[in-house]
C-alpha cells in the first residue's frame, strides 16, 4: 500500500463566509457547518469557536479531537463505516489541513476531563496547544441517553473534519509524506537481514466512553486484528473514549500515530515493520486471556522478531499490556512497552497496577499524577464548571484567583501512551 | 449446564439494586465492594470482570459492580492474586483522593452501562 500525506499548512482559522483555504489561512462557514451537523436529529444546538495558539483560551471537558483532511485519490473519503460507506482505507493521496484540528466538547457525564489550555503553563503540556482548533460544542436534544449523546458527538466531530477538510481538496500541499509497505513477503525480500517488528497497539474496549472503532467495528466485539499502518493513517481508527484525558488516543493522534511514524522512519533502516495489530482491552479476565493469547499469536505468525507495545489508559489495561509481553518474551520474542505511569506526586510509586519479570524494557511517557497549576483564563470554550471537577476529588484545589492546581490526568494528550506528546527525557 | 447462569454480582451501586436478582449489595464503599470480593474469591469464587475500572478518573466513582462465578473447583490462586493486587493498587491510587460524590449520579450510570457491556462480554465468552 502506498499513502500521501499531503500537508496543507494552515498559519490562521477564521470564521468567514466560505470554507476555504487561501495562503495558509482556513476560513469556516459557519452557518453551513451547523447546518450540516444538525442533520442529525439528536443534536439540539451546535455552538462554534476557535481557539488559536496563544490565546488565554481554555477548551474543557474535551471529548475528541479529530484532523480535519479529504480524500483526493483513492479510495474511502473521511472515515468509512463510520460516517462515510465503507471502504478500503490506506492507498491513495490524503490532502490535510495540518496545524488544524477539530476538537469536540459535551459534558455527557458530569465527571468528565480533558482540558486545553492554549497558552503559557497549560499548554506546555497539550500537544493540541499547537494547533488551530476548531471547538464544536454540541447540545443534544433533551432526554437523549448518555450512550446516544456518546455517539452524536463522536459523529459531529467526525463529519465537521470531513466537511472542513473539503476545503483542502484543490490546494497545493507545502509537504508531502509518502508512506509505502508491500506485503510481508516483499519486504522479507528487500530487507532479509533486517530484524522484524510488529507494532500491538492497545484499545480500551469496555464500554460508554471506554470505546475505539475500526472501520466503524466496536473494537470490544473483535480478536485483535492485523492492519497495514497505512489503513490507521488513512482513518480506520476512531477514538469512543472520554474518561482517560491524558492517555486517551484521540482520533488525531490515531490519524498521526506517532509509534507507526517512527516504525516507518526506521524501516529499511535498521528494521523491517510488519504492520499494526489492534489489540481490544477488554473487561473480563477470560476475554483478556483470550486476546492476550492470540496477539502473541498474530505476532508468532508474523515472524517478529521484536514486538513495541502501547497501551491506552491504566488500571485494568495494565494486566493486558504485562500479560502480552509475558507471552511474548517467553516465546523468545523481544518487546518494548510504551506506557505513562502512576506513580504518585513524587513520581517514586509503582507506575503500572500490575507487574511482571518479563517485562524489562518499557518506555514511560510520563507520570500522570504529576501536579501542574493552571492560571486562570480569559475565556473559557465548553463548560468552565468541569474546573470543578478537576479540582475536586482530591486535595487540588482552586484558589481565588482562579488558578487550579490539578494532575495531569485532566490535561488532554499530557500522556500520551503512543508518544504523540511534548514530554521527552533529557540527559545532564 | 449454562454457567452464566450461576453468576453473581457484587455492586454497591443503587441504581442497578433492583435491576438484577443474582445480586450481592454491599452497603459502603467502592473498597467495600472489593474487599467482598476478595472474600468471596478467597473461599472459591472465580473473579469474571477485571477489578480495577480503566483509568484514573474510574477510580474517582464511589460505585464499582464487579462480576463473579462460583465455582467450588477452581484452582483460583490467579483470582486472588488480581483482587488483592487490585485492592493495593485501589489504596494506593486513593491515599491522596476522595471519591467524587459531587457527580455520584453520573457514576452510578456509568457504572451500570459498563456492567452491561461486561454482562454481555461474559455471555459472549464464557461458557
Amino acid at each position: 500500500m502506498k499513502l500521501e500525506h499531503r500537508r496543507i499548512h494552515i498559519k490562521d482559522m477564521q470564521i468567514g463566509k466560505e470554507t476555504k483555504v487561501v495562503d495558509g489561512v482556513l476560513t469556516i462557514n459557519e452557518e453551513e457547518l451547523i447546518k450540516c451537523l444538525k442533520e442529525d436529529k439528536k443534536i439540539k444546538e451546535v455552538k462554534l469557536d476557535i481557539a488559536r495558539p496563544g490565546e488565554k483560551t481554555r477548551i474543557i471537558p474535551v471529548k475528541d479531537v479529530i484532523e480535519p483532511r479529504v480524500k483526493i485519490e483513492g479510495s474511502g473519503n473521511g472515515f468509512p463505516g463510520v460516517s462515510t460507506d465503507i471502504a478500503q482505507l490506506g492507498d491513495g493521496k490524503v490532502n490535510i489541513l495540518h496545524g488544524a484540528a477539530i476538537v469536540t466538547v459535551g459534558d455527557i457525564v458530569g465527571f468528565q476531563e480533558g482540558v486545553v489550555d492554549m497558552w503559557g503553563e497549560g499548554a506546555k503540556w497539550t500537544p493540541f496547544s499547537k494547533t488551530y482548533n476548531l471547538v464544536i460544542d454540541i447540545v443534544p436534544v433533551e432526554g437523549l441517553e448518555p450512550h446516544n449523546h456518546e455517539a452524536a458527538v463522536r459523529l459531529a466531530g467526525l463529519r465537521a473534519a470531513e466537511y472542513v477538510g473539503e476545503a483542502g481538496r484543490d490546494v497545493e500541499p507545502d509537504e508531502i509524506k509518502t508512506y509505502e509497505l508491500g506485503s510481508l513477503a516483499e519486504e522479507a525480500k528487500k530487507y532479509p537481514e533486517l530484524p522484524k517488528v510488529a507494532y500491538v497497539e492497545m484499545l480500551i474496549s469496555q464500554g460508554l466512553l471506554h470505546d475505539g472503532y475500526i472501520y466503524g467495528v466496536n473494537s470490544q466485539l473483535i480478536l485483535p486484528t492485523l492492519l497495514h499502518p497505512n489503513e490507521e493513517l488513512d482513518g480506520a481508527v476512531i477514538s469512543g473514549n472520554c474518561v482517560a484525558a491524558c492517555d486517551k488516543i484521540t482520533t488525531y493522534q490515531h490519524q498521526n500515530n506517532s509509534a507507526i511514524l517512527d516504525l516507518y522512519e526506521a524501516h529499511g533502516k535498521t528494521i523491517n515493520f510488519l504492520g499494526v495489530i489492534l489489540t481490544p482491552e477488554l473487561t473480563t479476565l477470560k476475554g483478556k486471556f483470550r486476546t492476550c493469547d492470540y496477539t502473541a499469536k498474530l505476532c508468532k505468525t508474523l515472524g517478529a522478531d521484536g514486538v513495541i507495545i502501547s497501551e491506552e489508559g491504566y488500571g485494568n489495561p495494565d494486566s493486558d499490556l504485562l500479560m502480552i509481553c509475558e507471552r511474548l518474551e517467553n516465546s523468545g520474542i523481544k518487546t518494548v512497552l510504551i506506557t505513562d505511569e502512576c506513580s504518585g506526586r513524587d513520581g517514586m510509586g509503582q507506575p503500572l497496577a500490575d507487574t511482571k519479570k518479563e517485562a524489562i524494557a518499557v518506555i514511560s511517557t510520563g507520570n500522570v499524577s504529576h501536579v501542574v497549576k493552571l492560571p486562570p483564563a480569559d475565556k473559557v470554550i465548553g463548560n468552565d464548571r468541569a474546573m470543578e471537577t478537576l479540582a475536586g476529588g482530591w486535595e487540588g484545589s482552586l484558589s481565588e484567583d482562579g488558578t487550579l492546581e490539578c494532575e495531569l490526568n485532566a490535561v488532554i494528550g499530557a500522556t500520551s501512551e503512543i508518544g504523540y506528546h511534548n514530554l521527552t527525557v533529557k540527559l545532564y | 449446564m449454562n454457567n452464566t447462569v450461576s453468576h453473581k454480582i457484587v455492586t454497591n451501586n443503587p441504581a442497578i439494586k433492583n435491576k438484577y436478582d443474582n445480586l450481592i449489595f454491599v452497603e459502603g464503599s467502592y473498597e467495600d465492594v472489593l474487599f467482598k470480593v476478595r472474600d468471596l474469591v478467597h473461599t472459591g469464587s472465580e473473579l469474571i470482570n477485571h477489578p480495577l475500572g480503566a483509568s484514573i478518573r474510574m477510580f474517582f466513582s464511589p460505585y464499582r459492580s464487579i462480576i463473579i462465578r462460583e465455582d467450588n473447583n477452581l484452582d483460583n490462586e490467579f483470582y486472588i492474586n488480581a483482587i488483592e493486587t487490585s485492592i493495593e493498587t485501589y489504596q494506593k491510587q486513593m491515599e491522596l483522593r476522595t471519591p467524587d460524590t459531587v457527580n455520584s449520579e453520573d457514576y452510578s450510570v456509568i457504572d451500570a452501562r459498563l456492567l452491561t457491556s461486561a454482562l454481555e462480554e461474559f455471555e459472549r465468552i464464557y461458557n
